[in-house]
């Protein structure tokens, strides 16, 4: 295991970079991020398995999650509390070369579009999720996913408890936090997002951001949807987590057509659950790039694990659960965090099965998922 | 900074448990039930099951329940994990001639088979052990059965069995050798249940299955199972047409002669049947394409005193719906088998429990009791009765005493 501590930070994203094997970026804020400055860290590691840091950048907000410019080995970006993204030169000190002002409120997730290479998504708590160009100031696409209003949720499955919290009577508060929004690596026009209202909405950018062009399906009972990501080599698989402490793995094919909007549609089943694996809420779930059925979970009970989904063999469904297996299919567990771990990211490099976490206790760890 | 800090707090806050519970919501590990039929109960002693035996009668039902289900599983039988078939009286409870009609009905020799023998709860049971075995992932598809033939079974020496001189003086042993009209006599005089609204309610159970069965009711639940001179027998014979109170208040006590509450009328009859429940993983059934009937949601078995074994579904049914977060209240219909009016009164009120949504196509005492099969019965009635969404509770008391409960939902 490798460690680099970010003294008075606590790290909120991480991510390698597509052009260097030894370069991350990772995105953090002071006062557990949630008042103050925020820091962008580029870390090199060094061929004696130090991390080093190669250059930092610090701003005025605290900074929730960071992406590489897919199309350029220097660009990162980052997104920030006050509402913007911004845009960094790895070369250069100090200043962003660019800065994406539109969010109403901390923008909470942003992702660079794997296939395109040529736009990026941003997510935020003001409940909208847009399209960015790094060419233009004006993002391109803004879609409100639905549905965001709970007179709507309501129709939803009228056994479904929309939340058993008792912040959420309060349907202002974070209902409409979009907490993440992605490109699908399989389709430059897919973006997938989740949020607080508990679903997940899938829609093509180039149709009218409209309800009726979404898909979305009620994900984790009611409580807030945190994370989500788009199986690598299944075009079809997704696997989301949330508050309810659960991860959970879809079929796209199995979510009906808008699920959501039409009154007393039945739910949307899983086609797989982890349930108790972790033991507070699922901050982050990500699929192995190497692997069509190995998946990485971050959650607030400080731990990061590696998953098997035991519903695929590899080759084909096998309908089982991974509540059948004794470990429920968990293949490791890093324990090492003193804090809420944030983020993970898999290495693209090397053997299979390196990862970058970082966490509230200002930790980035690099481990090894399968020793 | 407050609105972050709060923001934090409730994904920390919000993953509590209770939520869990909420059986409405369709999870990939849920336990659902594929198939549920019964045969036609026939009266013991003279109706149309007495010449045949129980593994006959399981043999002619498990082709029926095979021939009605999907082609995904009829060409593929292998993908049963296991058939466990509840029997209270055959010797063994059926283990050897129940796994020969098993292999009969054309099931590989492949698939185990577990006889299972909790008195009247047997086929409840097996359905709880089938249901177990897919939960904790030993199988993933399991067949739960019930067969009795009281004709053939229980005139046999002591069918019951016998507790050895040694125990007779432990009045605890003792006591689970009562017969069971005693026990009941035992609450119906300790509660004060009188003769007459027995009576009434046995009355009411008669009317509730005669119109269920003129509307038609059973046919879906019901498979047609032939004789081997080849009579077909699709229809229950223990309801009889017109039966009011005044007409079952002439009949006498059978337990206690002189002042006993206890008539043929008012406890449930000697039957013959069979009746099976087809379950499996969700994951399985859809990834199979399976039709999906309900769902099975938890199982619980209680111990009360033997001498009033009646009492047994008043403890069952609390214990099991707090296991899943429900009231009384909460539940549509109840299948509470009547073993005896009294006995059924008696947890009926002791719950209060709504008695419109007791049986409402008759019980025990008016289709009859056929020992090892009535769980496993009532659970194919029940899902028959309940609208989808709607939640029911099976219910049985159970000689020796006991009491099982369990919990299904339509969907």
């Amino acid at each position: 295991m490798l460690g680099y501590h970010m003294q008075g930070y606590s790290g909120y994203g991480v991510q390698y970079s597509p052009y260097f094997d030894n370069r991350l970026a990772v995105a953090s804020g002071s006062n557990f991020g949630l008042v103050g400055n925020g820091k962008l860290f580029i870390l090199d590691i060094d061929p004696q398995g130090r991390i080093l840091e190669f250059n930092s950048f610090l701003t005025q907000d605290c900074l929730f999650d960071v992406a590489w410019n897919e199309a350029h080995e220097n660009q990162v970006l980052v997104a920030q509390g006050d509402g913007t993204l911004r845009l960094f030169d790895t070369k250069l000190k100090q200043y962003p070369i660019a800065i994406f002002n539109e969010h109403q409120k901390e923008v909470f997730s942003c992702n660079w579009n794997l296939v395109g290479k040529q736009n990026f998504v941003s997510s935020s708590w003001d409940g909208a999720v847009k399209i960015w160009s790094p060419q233009r100031k004006e993002s391109l696409l803004t879609v409100v996913p639905r549905p965001m209003d709970v007179s709507t949720m309501a129709c939803a499955g009228p056994q479904v408890p929309m939340s058993n919290q008792k912040g959420h009577a309060d349907i202002a508060k974070n209902k409409n936090c979009i907490y993440q929004a992605l490109f699908s690596p399989h389709d430059p026009n897919l973006v997938m997002c989740c949020s607080g209202n508990s679903y997940v909405t899938l829609f093509d950018s180039r149709q009218p951001p409209t309800p009726a062009n979404q898909k979305s399906f009620l994900a984790h009972s009611g409580l807030e949807a945190l994370t989500c990501d788009f199986n690598k080599y299944r075009p079809h698989s997704l696997v989301t987590g949330g508050v309810d402490n659960c991860i959970r793995i879809w079929d796209l094919r199995m979510v009906g057509p808008s699920a959501a909007s039409r009154a007393n549609a039945s739910p949307a089943v899983c086609t797989n659950e982890i349930v108790g694996g972790h033991e507070l809420a699922v901050r982050k779930v990500s699929w192995s790039p190497h692997h069509s059925n190995i998946l990485l979970s971050t959650s607030y009970d400080m731990t990061c694990c590696i998953w098997q989904d035991l519903g695929f063999d590899g080759r084909r469904s096998t309908g089982r659960t991974n509540s059948v297996d004794p470990r429920r299919g968990c293949r490791s567990r890093f324990a090492q965090h003193t804090e809420f771990v944030y983020s993970a990211d898999w290495c693209l490099w090397g053997q299979p099965g390196h990862i970058a976490s970082t966490a509230w206790d200002g930790n980035v760890f690099i481990w090894n998922a399968f020793r | 900074m407050s609105a972050r800090l709060s923001n934090v707090r409730d994904h920390i806050a919000g993953g509590s448990d209770a939520y869990h519970t909420n059986i409405h919501e369709k999870r990939p590990d849920d336990i659902v039930i594929v198939s549920a039929h019964r045969s036609a109960i026939a009266k013991g002693f003279k109706g149309s099951f007495k010449d045949v035996n129980s593994d006959y009668l399981l043999l002619e039902f498990l082709k029926e329940f095979f021939d009605q289900l999907p082609p995904q599983i009829q060409n593929h039988k292998e993908i049963i994990g296991e058939v466990a078939c509840g029997n209270v009286l055959n010797k063994g409870a059926g283990a050897t001639e129940h796994r020969g009609a098993m292999l009969a009905a054309g099931l590989p020799y492949q698939i185990p088979f577990l006889a299972v023998n909790r008195q009247c709860s047997s086929g409840l049971t097996a359905v709880n052990d089938i249901a177990n075995k897919i939960r904790v992932g030993q199988i993933d598809i399991g067949l739960a059965c019930g067969v009795e033939s009281m004709t053939k079974n229980y005139p046999l020496k002591d069918p019951l069995g016998l507790i050895s001189d040694e125990l007779k003086n432990n009045k605890a042993a003792k006591k689970c050798m009562l017969p069971m009209g005693i026990t009941n006599e035992n609450i119906s005089s300790n509660f004060t249940i009188s003769r007459q609204i027995q009576d009434e309610y046995a009355a009411n159970s008669y009317n509730k299955a005669e119109r269920a069965i003129e509307q038609g009711l059973f046919k879906e639940e019901i498979l047609p199972l032939r004789l081997p001179n080849g009579e077909v027998i699709s229809t229950d014979e223990g309801p009889r047409k017109g039966v009011t109170s005044q007409n079952l208040s002439k009949l006498k006590p059978v337990f206690i002669k002189d002042k006993g509450t206890t008539t043929a009328g008012n406890s449930s009859q000697l039957s013959d049947g069979v009746a099976g429940v087809l379950l499996a993983r969700r994951s399985v059934a859809e990834k199979l394409n399976l039709p999906i009937l309900g769902r099975y949601v938890a199982f619980q078995s209680v111990g009360v005193p033997p001498e009033i074994m009646g009492v047994g579904p008043a403890f069952a049914i609390p214990r099991v719906l707090k296991d899943v977060g429900l009231t009384v209240d909460d539940i549509d219909i109840f299948e509470i088998n009547e073993a005896f009016a009294a006995q059924a009164l008696y947890c009926v009120h002791t719950l209060g429990i709504d008695i419109e949504k007791v049986n409402p196509r008759g019980g025990a005492i008016a289709l009859g009791h056929p020992l090892g099969c009535t769980g496993a019965r009532q659970v194919a009635t029940i899902l028959r009765e309940l609208q989808p969404g709607q939640v029911g509770v099976v219910s049985m008391c159970i000689g020796t005493g006991m009491g099982a409960a369990a919990v299904f939902v339509k969907e």
